[in-house]
């Protein structure tokens, strides 16, 4: 795969240094004297740039095509080796399309048992508990995370108060420090003093906050004029309802994208519940995932493992299939100088 | 050398609709003039402009550079100078990267780059700010690094997109007088477009008056403005704007309601009257009654603000000397210059007289 | 703007910053200092508070030759020098490909996206399936045009082991496996983060003023001198802001690892050799006992590779990137 990779690069270099000798035919005429009929062969000329243009369309899509080929091989290795038979698996050669669809791998792994352990000695995946679980702690910290950042977002943008600019800066400042410097503080303040390992607050109420969101939100806020306060203001609404019933429905999209993205990190989180959790049965979906078929089994599970990786990966791709203005745009904003 | 547009026609289509920018242009703009494209804006000016440089592709008809076709041919095949209109200068590079850049793509030796460089910042006067980068800028000095950017290349075309339409009244006045000492100085083909019927006028060797895509009119600006072929380019041209009145022919003579204020050869019929704002003039043998409503002193000038029943707007405007002695509020005659004075026909709205 | 007396407004503000600022301060100003503290005590017992004594113990004991951290620093650098130059300038050729075709730019411009709506963990067990040492999909394309299959992940005795020339087999970590499952992580870590740069990249260049690329045609510049020459300064911005937040993410590479290697980070028959900074601060962090000023003393020193990076790239930045 990398050495496609690579011979498409040098593919695409090549043709841009094709592209360069071209030029020549504009060197040659730049050359003769003013007045002169200075375009000869303008046939030619035409003729050529034609070919070249085909040329570069054909490289480039051929390069983004075994590109775009390498960015959902995983996805259709995962599906397709999901779909084999154990011993369709073990076969020396592998098969790129299963010879029949075996759906006993999703039978495993959909069906709901109440034990842990297999009788091999390694973690049961349990699908619909860990999904249960993440969807509970997705839920709240979502949900705590738009309260906290609404608010947030309006002292800043909107309150004119001593300290405002200092406390943002702060916060700011923060985005640039390694989330591990906390982590390991707030593991001993959840662990010691909260008495927080296999509960569910201890792995929503950390993550109740986001300077990123509330740095989003505040620049969309930033840009409802003035005069909308004002006029609520005339009308006699309290600031409370002013946020409420102006202020939020205007910031809308980009409120709906903070709720994509968080639930799509709760979806992922993976570090955090791992250390605040013991039981399995407290897991969050990705760490089940992981800790189900850490030890190697060598290849006898990988057709259950691929079917664990496409249940885990379902959500998340039909969520893309019918958000994917919201995601693409929240995500783009951030590359943008606010 | 010459340039020739045969036919030309660009049509802008999408799923929805179609649009003619450009419609059947037949022109061809002589050797070493200075050529002023003028029209409302969406006329297909700039659409024209970007086929004469090669940027788009004409729908049909043909482009000729002297003798050779070049209505395919790319852009940097072409040998034009191109100025955009908010310049397109390189925001990273310094002025002198800016104007040297077009020379190092044609892999000219670098001292006679640098020599060129300097040769055009001086003729376009941004001698001193080689080294300061776009945003340092002001925005006359940022169309002289363009038109630089342009002429280093030694074009044999030059073609200017609303040039002055990003500049201040102040410099725009003093940025089209260096406009046209570049051209003169160097004597290159120059096109150039505008909506500004005064800045065309005023510094064009010849102007093309055109309107949504069809050339209506091309000629001497003095010639256009004195024989205006229809009302659109009467309109157009000239401030203040024509006045424009409905009347009549009859027997043999031009009325604007029931006042006889010239001669017609025209048979019998209803008229559009289309008469410049210098075209009157106060007497008591007037033909045509007005009601002054305002009086604005303007040096040598006074701009009087009248009404008229058969006006097509509310008021009209015209200039008299300052000695004329007239008064807010009064009734007046006033005579028509028959040279100032066009009839249209009121449907096709083509000049009768 | 809010209307009202100083001092209302100071309690308004106050009082709608408040569940913001409380978890702020619980969650993320008192850990920061806490965990300083944490680096300087010797043999901190977390659950008693007790401590040897005050210094750089710690800091001493994480250089020290023989220790699990040395490799994950050597590790970290070399994902931080070489994913990051490569998925950049791979980025930077995509986005500049997407942006110049028209016909199915949104279809690849989606198939593009794709990856950054995915489970780390999920994917990363794709990928150890489809670089698996027998008969992987990769060794299955590789057999297919006549090559030998390659000892990815290791545990293939047949197959070719890359980089026995340079690479001493008898080497504690950097042995040729090491090599092969870097490799693989490379890939998976490129994989991961194009989709991100892509968009960004994309994004910033369909804002770019098409009269720049007009001006350049007029002038007859080539492809390769407008990309270096126009496109480049003018998506500086962005690419700076690409590299500053990819180092601190290849920094912190973690979950990737474990994907991959599972929760030891191990490639096989070694042990800990694909371990990373993060790895080793997590690992100390869940260790319990006293070795929670380990994972404390690795954390500042993350901090500081962090601080100085950043802080090189903005010097670096205000000489190179234009606004």
């Amino acid at each position: 795969m990398g050495i496609i990779i690579l011979l498409l690069f040098v593919a695409f270099v090549v043709c841009m240094l094709v592209l360069k000798k071209t030029n020549v035919a504009y060197e040659n005429f730049q050359r003769c004297k003013r007045g002169n009929v200075y375009i000869e062969n303008a046939d030619e000329l035409i003729r050529r740039e034609k070919i070249v243009k085909v040329v570069r369309y054909i490289i480039c899509y051929a390069f983004l095509a075994a590109l775009a080929l390498f960015m959902i091989l995983p996805f259709y290795w995962m599906i397709i080796t999901s779909l084999k038979t154990e011993v369709e698996i073990s076969l020396v050669k592998p098969t790129f399309f299963p010879k029949e669809f075996a759906w006993e791998n999703y039978k495993y792994i959909l069906n709901i048992k109440n034990y842990q352990i297999e009788t091999s000695g390694s973690i049961r995946f349990n699908l619909w508990r860990l999904m249960y679980n993440t969807l509970v702690v997705g839920f709240f910290s979502t949900l705590g995370t738009l309260v906290t950042t609404v608010m947030a977002a309006f002292a800043f943008s909107r309150i004119k108060f001593a300290g405002r600019e200092i406390i943002f800066t702060l916060f700011l400042a923060t985005m640039m420090i390694p989330g591990e410097m906390m982590v390991i503080s707030n593991y001993i303040t959840v662990v010691k003093y909260m008495r927080g390992i296999d509960t569910y607050w201890s792995m929503i109420v950390p993550f109740l906050i986001s300077v990123y969101y509330i740095y989003l939100l505040r620049q969309n806020f930033k840009q409802i004029p003035d005069e909308l306060y004002y006029a609520a203001k005339v009308d006699g609404t309290s600031n409370f309802k002013y946020l409420l019933k102006i202020m939020i429905p205007i910031a809308m999209p980009t409120l709906i994208t903070i709720t994509i993205l968080k639930l799509m990190g709760s979806w992922n989180a993976y570090v955090w519940p791992t250390m605040v959790t013991q039981s399995e049965d407290m897991r969050l979906i990705s760490n089940g995932l992981r800790n189900s078929f850490s030890d190697s089994e060598g290849r006898s599970t990988q057709g259950r493992q691929m079917a664990a990786a496409t249940a885990v990966l379902a959500p998340l791709l039909i969520m893309f299939i019918f958000l994917r203005r919201y995601i693409m745009r929240g995500v783009s904003r951030s590359g943008i100088k606010g | 050398m010459d340039i020739r547009l045969v036919n030309l026609t660009k049509i802008f289509a999408d799923k929805h609709s179609e649009v003619r920018a450009v419609d059947n242009l037949d022109i061809t703009i002589p050797s070493g003039k200075l050529i002023g494209l003028l029209g409302p804006s969406g006329c297909g000016k700039s659409t024209t402009l970007y086929m004469i440089a090669g940027l788009l592709e004409p729908t049909s008809g043909q482009i000729f550079f002297g003798d050779e076709d070049v209505t395919v041919l790319s852009a940097e095949k072409r040998g034009i100078g191109l100025v955009f209109q908010n310049y397109a200068l390189y925001p990273h590079m310094t002025v002198k990267q800016n104007i040297i850049f077009p020379l190092q793509n044609m892999h000219i030796s670098k001292t006679e780059a640098l020599a060129r460089t300097q040769k055009y910042a001086r003729l376009v006067g941004i001698e001193e700010l080689l080294d300061r980068k776009p945003k340092q800028l002001s925005g006359g000095q940022q169309q002289r690094v363009a038109i630089a950017r342009a002429l280093v290349k030694e074009p044999k075309v030059l073609l200017l997109d609303e040039p002055l339409s990003n500049l201040d009244a102040r410099l725009r006045l003093q940025t089209r007088e260096e406009i046209k000492r570049i051209q003169r100085e160097t004597g290159i083909t120059t096109v150039f477009v505008t909506h500004d019927q005064e800045e065309a006028m005023s510094i064009s060797d010849e102007i093309v008056v055109m309107k949504s895509g069809v050339e209506q009119q091309k000629g001497r600006p003095q010639n256009v403005y004195e024989n205006p072929i229809n009302q659109f380019v009467a309109k157009f041209l000239g401030t203040p704007p024509i006045n424009i009145f409905a009347g009549k022919v009859q027997d043999g003579g031009l009325y604007i309601g029931e006042e006889r204020i010239g001669d017609s050869n025209l048979e019998n019929q209803e008229v559009t009257v289309g008469i410049r704002p210098e075209g009157f003039e106060i007497s008591p043998e007037g033909t045509l009654t007005i009601n002054i409503q305002h009086i604005e002193h303007i040096g040598r000038d006074k701009s009087i603000v009248a009404t008229n029943p058969y006006t097509e707007k509310e008021t009209f405007r015209f200039i008299v000397d300052s000695d004329n002695n007239v008064f807010e509020n009064t009734n007046v005659k006033v005579l028509v210059k028959s040279n100032k004075c066009y009839v249209f026909d009121k449907l096709t709205e083509k000049r009768l007289q | 703007m809010v209307e009202g007396k100083k001092s209302v407004n100071f309690l308004r503000g106050i009082l709608y910053l408040s569940p913001a600022l409380i978890l702020m301060a619980i969650f993320t100003f008192y850990p920061l200092f806490n965990t300083f503290i944490i680096s300087f005590k010797e043999e901190y017992n977390y659950m008693t508070g007790k401590y040897a004594e005050w210094g750089f113990a710690n800091y001493a004991k994480l250089f020290a030759s023989g220790n699990i951290f040395r490799t994950c620093l050597v590790n970290t650098l070399v994902i931080v020098f070489v994913s990051v130059p490569l998925s950049i300038g791979l980025s930077l050729l995509i986005a500049v490909a997407l942006n110049s075709i028209k016909p199915l730019q949104k279809f690849f411009q989606t198939i593009f996206f794709l990856p950054y709506v995915t489970n780390t963990i999920a994917i990363g067990m794709v990928f150890s399936v489809i670089f698996e040492s027998h008969q992987g999909l990769a060794n299955a394309i590789i057999t297919e045009f006549g090559g030998n299959m390659i000892n990815w992940l290791g545990g293939n005795i047949q197959a070719t082991t890359i980089g026995k020339g340079f690479l001493d087999p008898n080497n504690a970590i950097f042995t040729p496996q090491w090599l092969t499952s870097m490799i693989v992580l490379m890939v998976y870590i490129i994989w991961n983060s194009l989709p991100f740069k892509i968009l960004i990249l994309l994004s910033a260049l369909q804002g770019i003023d098409r009269q720049y690329y007009q001006a350049a045609q007029v002038d007859g510049t080539s492809k390769l001198r407008i990309f270096s020459k126009i496109t480049v300064p003018l998506l500086s911005p962005q690419i700076f802001y690409l590299l500053i937040t990819s180092f601190i993410g290849a920094f912190k590479e973690y979950t990737s690892v474990v994907a991959i290697f599972g929760n030891n980070a191990q490639s096989v028959g070694q042990r800990n050799n694909m371990a990373t900074v993060v790895w080793y601060i997590y690992k100390k962090t869940k260790e319990g006992g006293t070795t929670m000023g380990y994972a404390a003393a690795g954390a500042v020193v993350l901090f500081v590779i962090i601080m100085f990076f950043t802080l090189i790239n903005s010097i670096i930045s205000k000489k190179r990137v234009h606004y």
